[in-house]
Parts: C-alpha cells; structure tokens; sequence
C-alpha cells in the first residue's frame, strides 16, 4: 500500500490549489483497488489495470525522477505555449476511460490536476535548459572534439512495480529457441567469468540479461517502437501525426519535448510502460478509428526527448529509454541528417540494431523536388558508412524512409510500415539478439584467443626435459654409467692392473670422490632452472589467451610451483640411489673366470719353465712357453673384451638411472604444475565454448 | 582598448610558439589525447592569428563563419559577397574546402603563408557564377581556396568553414583550426538548431577567448521569426552573452536548401556590421584588439594545462621507469644472494662435481657449471621483464605502442647470456694457464682442471669447499687465492654488465619516446616571459 500512499503524498505536494474533489478522488481510488488488487480475479482487467498502473507508476516515478521528470514535463506544457491545448489532451486520455467506473475519471481528473498545478510554478524551468552544466567532456574549453567521448551510458535502474501482485493478463513474450539459448549461454559465460573478470566489463552483458529477462515477463503482444531524433526534426510532430491527433506538444521554442510520452494501441502495454519509467499523466490513446486499430494494433509509441540539445538531462532520457524499448524510428531532418553526434554517438553503436531500426527523413517538405531524392540517398550512403545494413530488395535491415509530418506525405507508408512490423512480433526478441551480438563483439577481446590456446605435446616434453635438466637426469646418468663401467673394468681386469691401481689409489686419493656419498646434498635442485621451466610452461600455455585468462594460467602455474623445488630435492635423493648393488651381466663371472684362468695360465706356464730351469721337470720348452705367452696374451684380450662387451650395459644402466630421475620429475612436475594449469585451460575453454554459443554460431545451425 | 605591438611581445610569442610546439605528449594517459588537442589547436591559433595578428595590425580583418552542418554558412557568404563564391547544397556536409573571399587588393595579405600556414592555396580563376564546375574535386584534405570579389570592401575578408560538427573527424578540425584564426567569429545557427551543444559550446569558447563575436540566427520561418529570435535572445542573455550583436535572416523560399543568393535585404544589416567593423578605424581596432588580448589572455589559462599535461607524462615515465629499476634491482640482489648461496652448483653441475674427476672431464664440468650460470643469469633477466609486466599491467602509461608489446627480437636474452657467460669462462681458463705457466715444469697440473676447480669454488658456495682446497693443494694458497678473486672480479664485472644491457634494452623504447621534465618549466616560463613583455 506503500505506493498508494505515495500517490496522496504526491498530489500533495503538488500545492494544487484547493482541489479537494482530485484528492478525494484519488481516496476513492485508493479504497476501490484494495478491494480487487486483493483477489487474483480481477474484474475489469484491462481498464482498472490500466489506470491502477498508472498511478502505481507516478508513484514509483516520482522519487526517481525528481526535477528531470516532472519539472521537465511541467516545463514543456508552458501556460506561453504556441500548439498546446490541453482540453484535447484531456479528451484523449478521457476517451479510453469514459466507459470506465468513476474511479477511472478521477484519475483522469486528478492527472490534470497534477499536471495544471506543476505547471504553473515551474514552467520557467524550459529556457534554463541550455545554462545546464555539459557532462565533462564537453565543457573543457576544446572548440574541436570527438562526439563520441564521453558518451553516458548509465542507466537508471526501472522501477518494476506492482508486477508481481497483479495477475498477468497479458501474454507474456517467448523468445526463440536460438535466442534463448543465447541468452542462457551469455548467463552461464558471466556466471564463469565472474572471479576472473570485473564488474564493469561485465556490467553491460548483465544488464542486457536483466533487461531480457524483465522484457520476456510484460507483453509479447506489443512492440515499444520510440521516436528519437534531433530536437527541431518533427518527433513530436510525427508522433502525432501517427496517434491521429496532437498528444505530444509541438512548437518552435527549442528544446520541445523534456520527458517521453507513450501513446498505447491496445490494451495491455501498461505494465509495459511502467517499464520505460513514463508516469500515468504522459500515457495517451490515439484517435480511435477501427482501421487504424486494426494496423496499428499492439503498438506503443513512444516520443522522446531530443538528444543533442545543450540539456543535457533530456540526453540521459533518452539513453535510458532507447535501452529498453524495442525498435527506435530515428527522426532526421534535411538540416540535419549528417550530424556528427547523431552518428558517432547513436548510430554507429547501435549498427547491430538494424532490424529493428527505422530512419525516417523528415520535412521533405522542405526540400525542392529533385533534392528530396538526393538527401535521401546521401543519407543512405552515410547509413552504410555507419555500417547499418538497409532494409532494401527485401533483405533485413533498416528501413529509410522519406516523410512529411507536416503534409502527411509518406506517414501512409511509414503507418503501413510500422503495421507489418508490428503485426510480426518479432521485434522484441530481435532487439534482445542484436543487443546479446553488440555485448558478446563488446566481450570479443576478453575472451577471444589468437591462436590455439593448451599445452601442446611438445610444450609439455620441453616442460618434463626442462625438469630433469634441474635434477641433473643426464648427468646423473652419465656419471652412473661410467661409474658402473669403471668397476666392470676394475672387476674384468688383469689383476696385475688392478694391484698397481690400488697402490696408486692408496697413495693418491682423488679431489671429488672423497665426498661422493658422504652427505645428503641439500638443495640439489637447480631452483633457477625449475622457476624458469615454470614460467616457460605457463607463459606457452599463456600465449594467445585474453589478459585475465592469461593471468589465471600463470598464477596457477606459480601457485603449483610452490614447494616444487624440494619435492624434486626429496625425489632426486630417492630416485638418485639405486636399491642394492648394480646388476651384473650373467657372463661377468665366466669372464672372471676367463681371465682367472688366464692368470692361471700364466702362472702355471711360469712355474713350468721354473720347473725345467731348475731341473725338477724334464726340459719342454714349447708347451710352457705356449701357455704363458696364451695367458700373457690372453689376460689383456679378455679384458679388452669385457671393455667392449661391457659397454652396452652400462649405457644401459646409465640410461635407466637417466629414466628414472627424470620420470619422477615430470610425474612431480606434471601433478604439481601441469594439471593445475590444463585445469585453467580446460575452464577457459569452457567460457570460449559459452561465448561462442552467445555469438550464436553454434545455435545457428541447430 | 588598443593593440600596441613591441618587438620584445613578439619576440616573447615566437619562442612560446616554439615551445608549444615542441611539447609531445607521447604516453597515452587519461589526459593525453586533450592535451594533444589543446597543443595542436594552440598552436594553429598562435600561427594562424595570434603571430600574424601581431605582426601585421594593417592586415585585413578576417571573419570566419562557422557553425553546425546544414546551418546555411556558405549560403550566407554567397549572398554576403553576391556572388556564388562557395558551393552550397542539400547534400551535408557541404563545404569540404575552406573558402576565403577577400577584396582583390587584398589578395597578397592571403596568397602568402602569412596566415594559415599550413593549408595549400588552390587558386580558381575568376569563373561565370553558377558554373557547375565549381564545385571542386580532389584537392586533398587540406587546402584553402581563396577567391576575390571586388563587391567585398577592402579591409574584410570572409572565410566559409567546414562544419564544427562534421561526420568527418578531419573537417571538425579544420573548422575549429579556422576559427581560431578568425578576427571576427561569426556563428551561424537556425532554427531548429538554436538550442544544440555544439553550437552553444563553440559559443561558450568563444565567450572564454573574449573574442569579437556576432551571432546570425538563420532560417527562420517568417511565422516564428519574432518568437524564435527572442527565445535564442533570452538563452543568449542567461549565457552571459547578451551584449553580443545578433541577426535574424529569415528562411527564404527561393533562396532556401543551396539554390542561390538570399536577397540582399536578407543580410544587409549583418553586412553593415562587418563592414563598419572593417573600415571605422576605432570599431576595427577595438574588434582586432579584443580578439587578441582574448587570445593571449586566454593562454594564461592554456599554457598551465598543457605544462601539468607535460607534467603529468614526465610522472607517468618516471613511475615506468621507477618500476624496471626497482624490478632489475631487486632482481639483481636476489641474484647475488643465490651465487653467494651457491646455487649454480646444483642439478647437473652438481652431479657432473661429485662425479669429478673420475667419472668427469674438467671441460665437461666447467660446461655444466657455465650452464647453470646462464640459467641462473636467464632466470633473473625474466623474472625481473615479468615483474615490469606485472608493474606495467596497472599503468595506463604502459599502453604507448613498443612499450609492452614489445617485438620479437631477432637475438633472444638467452643467447645474450649465453655469449657473456662463454667470454667469462673463457677468460677464467685464460687466468688459469697463466697462474699454471708460472709455476715449475714438473708439477704444473692441467689448466682446465684448474680453471673447472676455481668454477667451482667461485660459484659453489659452501658445498664446494673439497673445490677450493683442491685448488688451493695443485697451485699453492697463494696462487688459488689470487686466481680466485681474479674470476670472482671477473663474475661480478660480467653479472652487472649482463644485467645493465638487459634493463637498458627494456627501458630503450621508453627512452625512445623522449619523455623529459623540461617542456613543463619551458612552458611556464614562455608564458611568464610573456607576461611580462605585455
């Protein structure tokens, strides 16, 4: 009930001059919606709507627009004023309310009255406008500029009142499959990106979401088209000479128009309306004749405030309106139609909107007979410039059309235009689509990559190579497999070689051996070869992504790195040491053997001369001789075999030291950095999956 | 108020020309694209008028007409002079080529590149009007076409301009560029138009130059025309600018949308004006006076924002610069601290050290451990490029083209590193065989060997102590000392050169851009210098 109450609070402080029948009137009302607002069967659903909404939605006006809204309006229906008559405005807004219970005509009544009583005290607000500060950019002293900076994009959020405690007597609007799709995957993709991107890039895709989603609730049996132009190009004369009659206020004084007006075909716009934020007074009915109930049907104009006035509240109006409705009719002039702001400002931005433009020349009137023609088709040409597709040879785009306000020359077109437009019901959903292209080509470099994004093959081998460098895998290798060699050679040797090793080692004990297992090394890891394998990985992963993506990957990579270093510590000790003795080749004995028995040989052959020299033995000198020269002979080639024979196993034992420490570095590796940044990867590219679904490739074919 | 002109004036204007002009504002910060703007439309006004002006007060008064596209300014000359003298059309925007009419005796004042220096005369021979080609074709972008009529009297010449709110970026400046070259700004708007921005804003500027101003409301339907004029009268009273003349000229049938000339009672009174301002010698030393003394006052607001401009993007270098260095410096300790700690030796140098010498040539030791130098080297060099990034990502300054994306060099740091640790080594083995040389025949060890053990020692930290006394035990205490502070020297020599050269490459293209604290103070004191000479 709070917002009833507003209302008396309201035409309270309108200081109406003792009009006490309005307030009473508007009691009246009060009691007479509690009783059925109540109970969801609603007797006289679109009448008693109508003018509940209207007061629900001055209400709920009100503390938002302040001064810009009412004081605004007041300002345009100066008591000084050229074209106004009000008793026709009253009529107009009576029509639709004379079948109506008395409570309708007290609305009627007590709008007036509102209307009447602000007008008076402040209809010296109009010729202020221009004093009105410029937002910024403008005021800054440069004589030339860009039309584009600066451009306020804020919307006020719409008071969406009484919406949910009324019944729906309207059906509410169904988009496509393909746009709802759409929109689902653009709610899942700013699900997503909430923790990696901020609000502001996210901002505008959230408010077309909101916007869609309230939309999809009011009416799809209406079309909000809004006329917006420059001021002095005939919005307000084209308005009318649409409704049939002169609702909105046309004159020479510039600005005209201060707060948008609605006029409604049919019933059942109204919550529709209170969407767009326009108070009861400012709600009209068109002329009523069947014919152009029939085309028209399901239409609510909307006049605007011009845009490029030095009021620069009138701007913010129609910014905010232009977001919510559903189709624009720009209004451009002979005078006119090239302006810098018009294009850069509103035309070149919304050249996705297309479909559900209009551009409409007006006051050919003006124009000598050839240079209707040419203006036209300049303005064409500077349409395409903006990169607005044109609705010609029955392709879809906007529609250019040449008018007359003043003459009526062309408004048949423009009505028969607007009726087929109308009679589609389509334009809603194809303003939400065009509005989910603009954000998704908006959100393109945050979520576009430049190349393939993910860890390739090789990305993750150069990661794994780059680890076990870090441990030192080859090295320790290598190092394995000559130490493995060595004491092949040592154990195959003649041991003559091997005494006189021995008294060298004891004599001579070398540099490093010493200390070869003498303590745990801490700190094996080559930390700076670990952190500089991380940051390669992940700046590769990386490459190409958009800048929070990217971002999102090299923290994951950091994050993992943590601890890296002395996990690889702990695993190079552990992999570094062979369990047990290394194995030995089967034939190693028999080649101790080998060269034991060459020994034996030599020894025997030795004793055997000795034996002959000294005379024990009988004198042979060929067989011992022989013996001794096949051992003598013999020890060296056996040894020499074994160096040969030995090589392969070592490299092989070398290579499996190799294997090892490097597998369990790039296990270590792969767990801690690698799977936290294809985790990342995988997740950006399930937002690219929903982005891709919002840019409607995907849905396009199914 | 008059205009008297000293040498010294000009003298002081010339030089703050000079430093207008030299100030850049390369790094794209917030204000930097304003202050370019200021710079570029400062500096045409102080070429284009101011100078000029001053130098030579006997030239003809320049009126240059401007307002929004469609207002009817070329159509308003036309009929000003009489004559088809520029073109005018239903098709917008319409005058794409300046047009300066002056009298024909007037013609050497605007033939010469005394004003408007850098617009290229295009000179039509005198033509039957109506002719269509007079139209002009492609002239490029930026050139004045002068024309002369004997109707104009000496003394006044008029300039048609391009739209203040053209579709193309290139004619809005323009326009703004002639208009400030204007003794006289006459600013046409209509009817429907009387309330837009842009015309109201020029009219704002023109009001904060203080220059000599006159308004023509135009194409005004007769219905409205008393209406319509006192509601732009009032806007104009509430703007401050009440006093400023203001003529009506009526929306005419036969002369409306480019047909033709509008009568000549249309303009008479507008006429009058200009030319009383041209030939009453005290109305046009006041109105020439009166622009010029706005104009120069006016820098006194002008000339201070373009030095915090200046100011501004020195602060944003110095911040960018602040953070290579603090990321090489911090970079460059951490580096010290780990070659103190001996982390060279580790991973494959390590393993290649416990394996010396009897699994391990010296040569192969010294090459793991040149290596892991490098690495370490690496290391720090994109550790400190990622923390600039990083410091970088949050300043606006960053985004000048070359500073963060930077072009793949065709020889990587890697490779750099790679260079100066081999020239190091090879210095260390060249130190080593000297110590050998001089040492007895016999006892001599091998050079590498001892070129690997002083490696070692140098960049082994504690663990490479077995190193040091090894050495120490092969070539005597005295020698392996001497040998050793020679490399360590040698490490550091090489450490901070290696680094230096990395942190000059970073910062080359912010030196590039040429970033110096000097515009702010010259700015101010051109300005101060001017000041005084006033």
């Amino acid at each position: 009930m709070t917002a009833v109450t507003a209302v008396t609070d309201h035409t309270d402080q309108a200081d109406r001059p003792g009009d006490d029948d309005g307030r009473d009137d508007a009691r009246v009302r009060e009691e007479d919606d509690r009783v059925p607002g109540r109970d969801s069967a609603h007797p006289r659903d679109g009448d008693d709507g109508h003018a509940r909404v209207r007061a629900d939605g001055d209400a709920a006006a009100s503390p938002e627009e302040g001064a810009s809204g009412d004081g605004g309006a007041a300002g345009a229906r100066p008591g000084s004023g050229a074209a106004t008559d009000p008793p026709h405005t009253t009529d107009a807004a009576g029509v639709t309310d004379t079948a109506d219970s008395p409570g309708g005509e007290g609305a009627a009544d007590a709008g007036r009255g509102t209307d009447g009583g602000n007008g008076g005290p402040e209809a010296a607000q109009a010729p202020e406008a221009p004093e009105e500060s410029e937002g910024g950019a403008w005021d800054d002293g440069l004589i030339a500029r860009r039309v584009a900076v600066g451009a306020e994009g804020h919307v006020r959020p719409v008071p969406e009142t009484a919406a949910d405690d009324r019944p729906p007597v309207v059906t509410p609007l169904a988009y496509d499959g393909p746009l709802r799709s759409r929109l689902d995957a653009l709610r899942e993709l700013v699900g997503l990106s909430r923790a990696r991107l901020d609000n502001r890039t996210l901002a505008e895709a959230g408010r077309i979401l909101e916007e869609a989603a309230a939309r999809r609730r009011l009416s799809g049996q209406h079309t909000v088209v809004a006329i917006a132009g420059a001021t002095g190009s005939g919005k307000s004369q084209l308005f009318n000479a649409l409704a049939g009659v002169a609702i909105s206020e046309t004159g020479v004084r510039r600005p005209t128009t201060s707060a948008p007006i609605a006029c409604s075909w049919s019933d059942g716009a109204a919550t529709l309306i209170d969407r767009l934020g326009i108070p009861g007074r400012l709600r009209r009915r068109p002329l009523q004749s069947p014919e152009a109930e029939a085309q028209l049907r399901g239409l609510v104009l909307v006049d605007l405030p011009d845009h490029d006035s030095a009021a620069v509240q009138h701007r913010a109006q129609v910014d905010r309106v232009l977001a919510l409705v559903d189709a624009v009719i720009w209004v451009v002039d002979p005078e006119k139609y090239a302006d810098a702001v018009l294009h850069e400002r509103y035309l070149r931005p919304m050249a996705g909107h297309a479909e559900v433009t209009f551009v409409v020349l007006n006051q050919v009137d003006r124009l000598p007979g050839e240079a209707a023609h040419q203006v036209l088709d300049d303005l064409r040409r500077l349409l395409d410039e903006d990169g607005i597709a044109l609705g010609e040879y029955g392709e879809p785009g906007a529609t250019v059309l040449a008018v007359s306000a003043l003459s009526g020359d062309g408004i048949g077109e423009l009505r028969e235009a607007l009726g087929h437009f109308v009679a589609e019901r389509g334009a809603a959903a194809r303003r939400i689509s065009a509005d989910v292209d603009a954000a998704a080509a908006r959100l393109w470099p945050v979520y576009a990559n430049q190349r393939q994004a993910g860890l390739t093959e090789e990305a993750r081998d150069e990661f794994a190579d780059r680890l076990a460098e870090a441990v030192g895998a080859s090295a320790a290798g290598e190092a394995a497999e000559r130490e493995w060699r060595r004491h092949a050679n040592r154990a195959c040797g003649t041991p003559w070689l091997r005494l006189w090793r021995w008294c060298q080692d004891r004599c001579d004990p070398p540099t490093g051996r010493m200390s070869v297992r003498s303590q745990a090394d801490e700190e094996a890891t080559a930390r700076q070869r670990v952190e500089q394998a991380v940051r390669t990985v992940a700046d590769e992963a990386a490459a190409g992504l958009p800048g929070a993506w990217a971002q999102a990957v090299r923290e994951a990579a950091v994050r993992g790195a943590q601890g890296l270093s002395e996990a690889l510590d702990e695993l190079a000790v552990r992999a570094g040491t062979p369990a047990g003795r290394p194995p030995r080749p089967g034939w190693w004995p028999a080649a101790v053997l080998a060269q034991a028995s060459m020994t034996i040989l030599q020894v025997v052959g030795g004793l055997w001369l000795l034996g002959q020299i000294v005379g024990v033995l009988s004198p042979n000198l060929g067989v011992p001789v022989l013996l001794m020269v096949i051992g003598i002979v013999g020890g060296p080639a056996v040894e020499w075999a074994c160096r040969m024979a030995v090589r392969g196993p070592a490299r092989r034992y070398g290579l499996e030291a190799e294997r090892r420490l490097r597998e369990a570095a790039s296990g270590c590796g792969r767990a801690r950095v690698l799977d936290p940044v294809a985790a990342e990867l995988l997740r950006y590219r399930e937002v690219r999956e929903q982005y891709v679904r919002v840019m409607g490739v995907g849905a396009g074919t199914g | 108020m008059t205009l008297d002109v000293r040498p010294q004036l000009l003298d002081a204007l010339s030089a703050l020309r000079d430093r207008v002009a030299a100030a850049r504002f390369p790094l794209p910060l917030a204000g930097a694209p304003r202050a370019r703007a200021n710079r570029d439309e400062l500096l045409a006004q102080l070429d284009d008028y101011l100078v000029p002006r001053l130098r030579d007060p006997e030239a003809p008064l320049l009126a240059v007409i401007g307002g929004s596209t469609g207002a009817g300014k070329s159509t308003l000359v036309n009929s000003l002079v009489g004559r088809r003298v520029s073109e005018a059309g239903v098709l917008r925007p319409t005058t794409r080529t300046p047009v300066l009419v002056c009298h024909p005796e007037d013609h050497h004042w605007f033939s010469g590149m005394r004003v408007l220096p850098d617009l290229t005369r295009v000179w039509v021979p005198q033509q039957d009007a109506g002719d269509e080609s007079l139209l002009p074709g492609d002239e490029g972008p930026r050139t004045l076409r002068v024309e002369t009529v004997d109707t104009l009297p000496r003394g006044l010449a008029l300039l048609d301009a391009p739209d203040v709110d053209s579709l193309l970026a290139d004619n809005r400046v323009l326009a703004a560029e002639l208009i400030c070259a204007a003794d006289i700004w006459v600013m046409v708007t209509t009817a429907a138009r009387y309330a837009d921005a842009v015309p109201w804003h020029l009219l704002r500027t023109a009001k904060e130059h203080d220059a000599t101003l006159v308004t023509v409301l135009d194409r005004v339907p007769h219905q409205v025309l008393s209406e319509v004029s006192r509601q732009y009268g009032a806007l104009l009273t509430k703007a401050g600018l009440g006093e400023v003349p203001r003529f009506t000229v009526p929306e005419l049938p036969e002369s409306a949308w480019g047909g033709g000339l509008l009568p000549a009672t249309a303009v008479a009174p507008l006429r009058a004006w200009l030319v009383q301002q041209a030939q009453d010698p005290a109305a046009r030393r006041h109105a020439m006076a009166r622009t010029a003394h706005g104009a120069l006052d006016s820098l006194r607001t002008r000339m201070p924002e373009l030095a915090g401009a200046a100011a501004a993007q020195y602060a944003a270098a110095l911040r960018l610069t602040a953070a290579v260095d603090g990321a090489y410096d911090s970079e460059y300790a951490r580096v010290r601290g780990r070659l103190q700690a001996g982390a060279v030796l580790a991973g494959g140098a390590l393993k290649r050290w416990r394996s010396y010498p009897l699994d391990c040539t010296a040569g192969e030791l010294l090459d793991a451990l040149s290596e892991s130098l490098a690495a370490l080297l690496l290391c720090a060099v994109s550790a400190a490029d990622e923390r600039v990034d990083d410091a970088w990502r949050r300043e606006p300054a960053a985004g000048a083209p070359g500073l963060t994306d930077r072009a793949p060099e065709e020889e990587s740091a890697e490779q750099r590193i790679g260079v100066a640790v081999r020239r190091w080594r090879r210095v260390v083995e060249e130190h080593a065989e000297e110590e050998v040389r001089g040492l007895e025949k016999g006892v001599a060890p091998d050079a590498e060997a001892v070129a690997a053990l002083v490696a070692t020692a140098l960049l082994g930290g504690r663990r490479a102590r077995a190193a040091g006394e090894g050495l120490a035990e092969r070539i005597g205490a005295q020698g392996a000392l001497r040998l050793r502070d020679k490399a360590g020297r040698l490490l550091t020599d090489y450490l901070d050169k290696t680094l230096r050269a990395e942190r000059e490459r970073r910062l080359a293209p912010l030196d590039a851009l040429d970033v110096h604290p000097e515009p702010q103070a010259e700015l101010i004191a051109a300005l101060s210098v001017l000041q005084k000479e006033r």
